[in-house]
């Protein structure tokens, strides 16, 4: 006899099960603007390239319309060059054929830069709102800084580039009295949010002329209270280097001290002389107490100061050579006449500081900039 | 980059290789100090081979002068190639941290 019987089997209670966090195979840009810019590789081969049917578009013209394709195979990333007229590279090796991009490792196209990352969704999701933490931060700095001056008798224009990650450049200039104008540069020793965060102090003193006891229109002065303010003991082992400016109207003399600073340089308005002008002092926060000291030099008109951070002129050229300051300098020199009455407009947004970016750019290595490019000009009518 | 440490006498003495760039120096910087500063005995750091300083690698160098004053020793710098010594002096790291051309130089300023 067939017993038929039903049995009520309870569900065993579904275990806790945490959703995969699955581990995605990136291309991060290297260099570029604080914000990460991030391909997520996926299994259907891609093509990069400058313009369409490529998947990623990249706007670089050393970049071919169809450069190189991407494709994931057995879990491994696959580079092949297709063609491209400037080549494709992975740890600057050229590729000749389809080759294994590791993780960690940089795939190099024009002058794009991307490191190979493994993430998980959540890290992707971590470090997105890192970025934009740190984008925040870069914006709350931009603000401080000045406008550019396009008319008048002082013209002023600047050009920053932070480093892949924030950076500690900051500048300003402005009247500190009705016939005195000053100009300063700060470079903090360091990169990420704690860099940032003391040029922003520094920055603040000087824009509210908030130094205690102190002669605004006497860099010197301006220089030792600084050292004594920001000594590294008490600013988490942090310095900077400084190169602090005042021109006076009345005589057009500039009178400017560094603190640990490479020169500020005066290129007259024939181009045909380029003047350093330091004075050597010790970089602020090292040893307190220290005396600072000044020079002077009377503008001739039109005479443009060209002001910057060592960002500007240490780079890695693209034939891996050290660059220093006096490859920089040439520069400086070939740089166009002063033109106020616009007789040779440039493209809107093409400053004299952002033509001397782009120059840099084309002899730097792909995601050569190891540090803030901060470069501010001067014409003095 | 290389980073090299060894006893003459009573002196630790640091032989650096490479660049001191930022990339570098974020991953040396806690091993250098932590095999010069405990210790508390003077020291001196070979630039010969340091192809590149930036301004992270003058504050490693600064940071520990400061430390090791603390407790009485001292540190110096020597052989710097020129376009190493061009970044001191426009630095003036050389008022901080005292830099010199040779080695025999270097002991002789810590010994006193």
């Amino acid at each position: 006899m067939n017993h038929q019987r039903t049995m009520f089997v309870p569900f065993a209670p579904r275990a806790e099960v945490a959703p995969i966090d699955l581990r995605l195979h990136c291309l991060e840009l290297v260099s570029g603007p604080v914000s990460r810019l991030r391909h997520i590789i996926g299994q259907l081969d891609m093509n990069i390239g400058r313009t369409p049917p490529s998947d990623i578009i990249i706007a670089d013209t050393e970049i071919s319309r169809v450069h190189c394709s991407v494709a994931q195979r057995d879990g491994q990333i696959i580079v092949t060059d297709l063609n491209s007229t400037n080549g494709t590279f992975i740890d600057e090796v050229k590729l000749a054929q389809p080759t294994k991009l590791p993780v960690g490792a940089v795939l190099r196209i024009g002058r794009q830069e991307f490191r190979h990352e493994w993430r998980t969704q959540s890290e992707i999701a971590q470090t997105d709102e890192f970025d934009r933490e740190l984008e925040r931060a870069n914006n709350y700095v931009r603000a401080l800084l000045p406008e550019p001056r396009l008319g008048g008798p002082i013209r002023a224009d600047w050009f920053l580039q932070p480093c892949a990650r924030l950076g500690g450049d900051a500048f300003g200039y402005g009247d500190v009295t009705e016939n005195h104008f000053s100009v300063y540069l700060i470079d903090v020793a360091g990169h990420g949010a704690g860099a940032a965060m003391h040029s922003v102090a520094v920055m603040n003193l000087l824009r509210q002329r908030a130094l205690p006891d102190t002669d605004m229109t006497d860099p010197a002065q301006v220089l030792a209270t600084l050292n004594d303010l920001f000594q590294m003991e008490r600013h988490a082992e942090l310095y900077f280097t400084m190169w602090y400016g005042v021109y006076d109207r009345r005589s057009r003399r500039l009178e400017y001290a560094s603190g640990g600073h490479h020169p500020a340089y005066m290129v007259s308005a024939d181009r045909n002389d380029l003047v350093a002008m330091y004075a050597r002092n010790s970089l602020i926060g090292a040893v307190p107490g220290k005396t600072y000291r000044a020079e002077s030099a009377v503008l001739p008109p039109g005479a443009s100061i060209y002001l910057f951070s060592d960002g500007v002129f240490e780079i890695v050229t693209r034939d891996g050579a050290q660059w220093g300051l006096n490859d920089f300098l040439p520069l400086l020199r070939n740089q166009p006449a002063p033109d106020p009455l616009m007789l040779n407009p440039q493209p809107p947004g093409m400053t004299r500081s952002r033509q001397l970016f782009e120059q840099v750019s084309k002899i730097a290595r792909p995601g050569g900039f190891d540090d803030d490019f901060s470069l501010v000009v001067l014409t003095f009518d | 980059m290389g980073m090299q440490f060894s006893a003459v006498g009573n002196i630790t003495k640091v032989e650096l290789d490479g660049r001191l760039d930022s990339v570098n120096v974020d991953r040396m910087e806690t091993l250098f100090a932590a095999n010069l500063v405990p210790a508390g005995k003077s020291a001196i750091v070979d630039l010969s081979q340091v192809v590149f300083l930036a301004s992270l690698g003058i504050r490693m160098l600064i940071s520990t002068a400061r430390a090791l004053s603390r407790s009485g020793a001292k540190l110096a710098l020597f052989g710097a190639i020129a376009p190493v010594m061009d970044v001191i002096e426009t630095t003036a790291l050389n008022e901080i941290v005292p830099v010199v051309r040779t080695e025999s130089e270097a002991i002789a300023l810590v010994s006193t």
